[in-house]
């Protein structure tokens, strides 16, 4: 500073308010530095807990003999500790899923970003959005009440509870995930490929088919890694519906054997396992494990991601990734998998449907040549409105369902009173509020922390090491089971830090899982700020600080404010983080203090539905309460965005 | 005009989104000829030439009155099939746009959507169009290499062959030449006047050198209006109208 004199009445810093003030800068540079390490340390301490816990049974029954042992027996007078039924039943799960939901998002997928109109586009998108807003364990209530029964009397099985009704209803959950990310990715393949193949003269399916569906392919599998991860991570749902036998179905396509699944396996044992047992280190192994298996398939997802993202801004001079015969081979190899695949599970369904499909699909090989265009398209949009009309109904009828037979309980009785006679009458007002206790602390405490993520990720680096490491933390923490977020904030916040079960246990953990997605979203709202406005603050001489502060904040609010009610509604349906940390049953009394434990909604249905008979109507009544609370935080979320969008457009 | 015409236009006019983008036009485009539409930015060269193919929608909010006839037959009936419209009115765009795929199977896309899955007959198709557009001697080695790995230059003239490999009648180009650097520029030129043997081309310009040194007919057009329309060498020596001729002498625009 040399120019230390008043320029029409601007008093420039004298030399030692210029340091004090260079030293302010740096200190909130370093805060939000370390609320942008903190996504790294939560994961490395989730790691570290897990394994704290769970090693002892690496060493005593050895890695080995725990992954591929045949037999998962804690209990028994011998116990075995064998997880290999468990791997196998995710495994099951998850491919009968994905069979289940692909083609289905697929079609819902190129019918929005394709077929349909402006209009219809604004019905499909909030409904889908609204299938990934449904808590899951109001689907694991409705796959319960609803999907095992029809399951049970159209297949004349003793219990509907079945591998086929887990991956039906994983299947549906996976739908919205695969969706919008499909949806956006074909969406994005440039309007010039679209252009010059209709310009040539193809059909609009030609074009979806040839050009912008093998253009959006890694963005498609991308989605599909995604959705695998939502399905692997489920547990309230599954466990609902499975059938929790830890068997490998037999034969293996016995698409109506019951089987079980890692998570399941948690969310079933940990709340009556003694602390320290070789039984309770076995389940933190199970987490473990789960953490990999997750682990691995979102940070595929998000490389494949990545490259798509970086083929875009530098398209010219790379060659394919594999050689084109190379990959005719591969395509060609995965078809015929598939395929068999396929038949082997049409052959378990029923026998007559193998035959049928390979009929009709010969039929269709042989009259294509003989078929115009024109009947192809026809055809190709008949079955992508199909899967869009499946994907609605699907919607429509859990909805009804839920709404049709909730609306009996609901009373002002049932919202402002306790429970009586295990939940069979009374009413559900202490979870109600105890879910708001935990989604109100959780989101206390995830904003801060979030928001200066973000800030420090967009404002204060560039793209380097430390960010990468940073990122990768958040997607780590992002794609993690919510069961082990319980898992850890059980041994972590609960034991460890002597917490006990308790509401403040619960929020914190919830405020871990709900992290990434204030910090993305943040990240999103503060760099669609125009680099301009921070040049035009920072070059009338304001202070990094100063610009963030006072141009680059307050234009980001509302986007902010939307990743926040979403993490709310996220938060407010979870079952798996708070079931070990935070919830007790039944309670007449409202906590005291943050160290007493409280109801909450989302495990109180669970409760009812799985263990409490002859209490139908509150189910509902619950389920339907749930329901409005989260769909309420989202229909306020996109409330506040369309607000703003159209505030900003003018 | 002395030629015969292939597209004619009556009366046509555009609204997009309520703005009057083209006011009645009425042109004919000569057969075999290379026509060339100019005017500053906006004037709705680009709108009028995306009317040839009915590319145009593809856009929400687009109302057309008026007649466009192709070989006398009307575009816009509805006994008319699009597609086949497009097959006969090929288009090469301002900015190249080669599909994500190899060189081969970019000139192939438009023989294969149309029914050929002969390989040889592919193979003959593409070589000709790549032939026909002057690129066969810089790929013919490189053929299953990303279409995205050519230069700007290359990557338009593999999408002139695409549209060549279809064998249109009306060549549409919107400022093919806007993203290319002046070498390039200079081999697109060569070949639009080797195509008009057979072909008929429409090539929308900002660069009125360009169009001077390429088309035999030039139409001029000034916000949304066909100003004038006439054989290029009476339009830049002796235009009739003096809005032209202002334009022309680049006293705006």
């Amino acid at each position: 500073m040399k120019f230390l004199k008043k320029v029409n009445g601007v008093f420039c810093a004298s030399e030692g308010t210029a340091r004090l003030s260079a030293l302010k800068e740096q200190s909130i540079k370093t805060i939000f530095f370390f609320t942008a390490a903190f996504a790294v340390i939560v994961v490395s301490f989730i790691l570290l807990f897990l394994l704290r816990d769970g090693y002892p049974i690496f060493i005593d029954v050895g890695a080995i003999n725990f992954l591929i042992g045949p037999e998962w027996a804690p209990t028994a007078a011998e116990p075995l500790y064998g997880i290999y039924p468990l791997i196998i039943g995710t495994l099951l799960v998850t491919l009968g899923a994905m069979i289940f939901s692909v083609p289905l998002s697929l079609g819902c997928a190129i019918y929005i970003s394709e077929l349909a109109t402006p209009r219809i586009k604004a019905v499909l998108k909030p409904a889908v959005e609204l299938l990934a807003g449904i808590p899951s364990v109001v689907y694991g209530f409705f796959g319960l009440i609803v999907l095992t029964n029809f399951i049970r009397v159209s297949f004349d099985i003793p219990t509907g509870e079945t591998w086929l009704a887990a991956s039906v209803l994983l299947g549906i959950m996976a739908l919205p995930t695969i969706i919008s990310v499909s949806e956006d990715a074909i969406s994005s393949v440039p309007h010039e490929y679209k252009e010059g193949s209709l310009a040539i003269g193809a059909t609009r399916w030609q074009t979806i088919s040839r050009v912008l569906v093998p253009a959006a392919l890694s963005g498609i599998a991308a989605a599909v890694i995604l959705g695998i991860g939502r399905v692997v991570g489920e547990t309230m749902a599954v466990l609902m519906v499975a059938g929790n036998a830890a068997i490998i179905p037999d034969p293996i396509w016995n698409i109506l054997s019951p089987l079980r699944t890692l998570t399941a396996t948690l969310g079933i044992e940990m709340g009556e396992v003694s602390v320290g047992s070789e039984h309770y280190s076995a389940l933190f192994g199970i987490a473990v494990v789960l953490l990999i298996i997750t682990l691995i398939i979102n940070l595929s997802a998000v490389a494949i991601l990545q490259h798509l993202r970086e083929r875009r801004t530098a398209p010219a001079g790379r060659k394919p990734l594999i050689p084109p015969g190379t990959r005719q081979k591969i395509v060609f190899a995965a078809k015929m998998l598939g395929l068999a695949l396929l038949l082997v599970l049409l052959t378990a369904m029923s026998w007559w449907l193998a035959p049928v499909v390979l009929l009709a699909g010969s039929l269709w090989f042989a009259g294509r040549p003989f078929m115009s265009e024109n009947t192809i398209q026809k055809s190709a949009f008949c079955l992508i409105g199909a899967a869009t009309l499946i994907v609605l109904a699907i919607l429509l009828i859990i909805l009804s369902d839920i709404v049709i037979n909730g609306i009996p309980a609901l009373s002002w009785e049932f919202i402002t009173q306790p429970p009586m006679d295990l939940g069979r009458a009374g009413g559900i007002f202490p979870a109600i509020v105890g879910t708001l206790y935990l989604v109100a602390g959780a989101i206390a405490i995830a904003l801060p922390l979030g928001v200066g993520a973000a800030i420090y990720l967009v404002e204060y680096t560039r793209e380097g090491r430390i960010t990468k490491v940073i990122r990768t933390g958040v997607d780590l923490l992002n794609g993690t089971p919510s069961i082990v977020f319980g898992l850890f904030g059980f041994a972590f916040i609960v034991l460890y830090l002597n917490a006990g079960v308790s509401l403040l246990a619960g929020q914190v953990t919830l405020a871990l899982m709900v992290l990434p997605t204030v910090i993305r979203t943040t990240e999103e709202s503060l760099k669609n700020i125009p680099q301009s406005l921070r040049e035009g603050s920072l070059a009338l001489g304001a202070t990094r600080w100063q610009t963030i502060s006072k141009v680059v904040i307050p234009p980001a609010v509302p986007g902010i404010v939307t990743g926040a009610i979403l993490s709310i509604g996220r938060a407010a349906g979870e079952t798996a983080p708070i079931m070990f940390t935070a919830v007790v049953f039944s309670s007449r009394f409202l906590p005291d203090s943050v160290l007493d434990p409280v109801m909450a909604l989302p495990y109180h249905l669970f409760i009812l539905a799985t263990n409490v008979p002859g209490a139908s109507m509150n189910q509902y009544g619950t389920a339907l309460v749930l329901l409005l609370l989260v769909i309420g935080f989202y229909a306020v979320a996109i409330m506040v965005r369309t607000h703003f969008q159209n505030r900003s457009r003018g | 005009m002395s030629d015969a015409a292939i597209i004619t236009t009556n009366n046509l006019n555009l609204w997009y989104s309520g703005k009057h983008a083209l006011e009645s036009v009425s042109m004919k485009v000569p057969k075999n000829r290379v026509t060339a539409l100019i005017g500053p930015s906006g004037c709705g060269k680009s709108t009028l030439l995306r009317c040839f193919n009915r590319l145009n929608d593809l856009i929400d909010n687009v109302k057309i009155t008026g007649e466009i006839t192709l070989d006398d037959e009307n575009i816009h009936a509805p006994s008319l099939d699009v597609v086949t419209l497009r097959k006969k009115v090929g288009m090469v765009f301002q900015k190249p746009n080669p599909f994500p795929k190899t060189i081969y199977d970019n000139v192939a896309y438009g023989p294969r959507v149309h029914g050929i899955r002969d390989k040889n007959e592919l193979d003959r198709i593409v070589e000709q169009g790549l032939r026909h557009a002057a690129l066969w001697d810089e790929v013919k080695d490189r053929l299953d290499d990303s279409a995205l790995g050519l230069s700007g230059g290359q990557q338009q003239r593999l999408c002139i062959a695409r549209t060549l490999a279809v064998e249109p009648e009306v060549i549409l180009m919107d400022e093919p030449c806007s993203a290319l650097d002046p070498i390039a520029t200079s081999k697109i030129e060569n070949l639009i006047d080797m195509l008009k043997e057979d072909y008929t081309v429409i090539i929308v310009t900002h660069n009125m050198q360009q169009a001077a040194r390429v088309s035999d007919y030039t139409g001029f057009m000034y916000l949304g209006k066909l100003i004038e329309c006439g054989r290029t060498k009476q339009i830049f020596e002796h235009p009739t109208e003096e809005l032209t001729e202002n334009y022309i002498t680049g006293r705006f625009g």
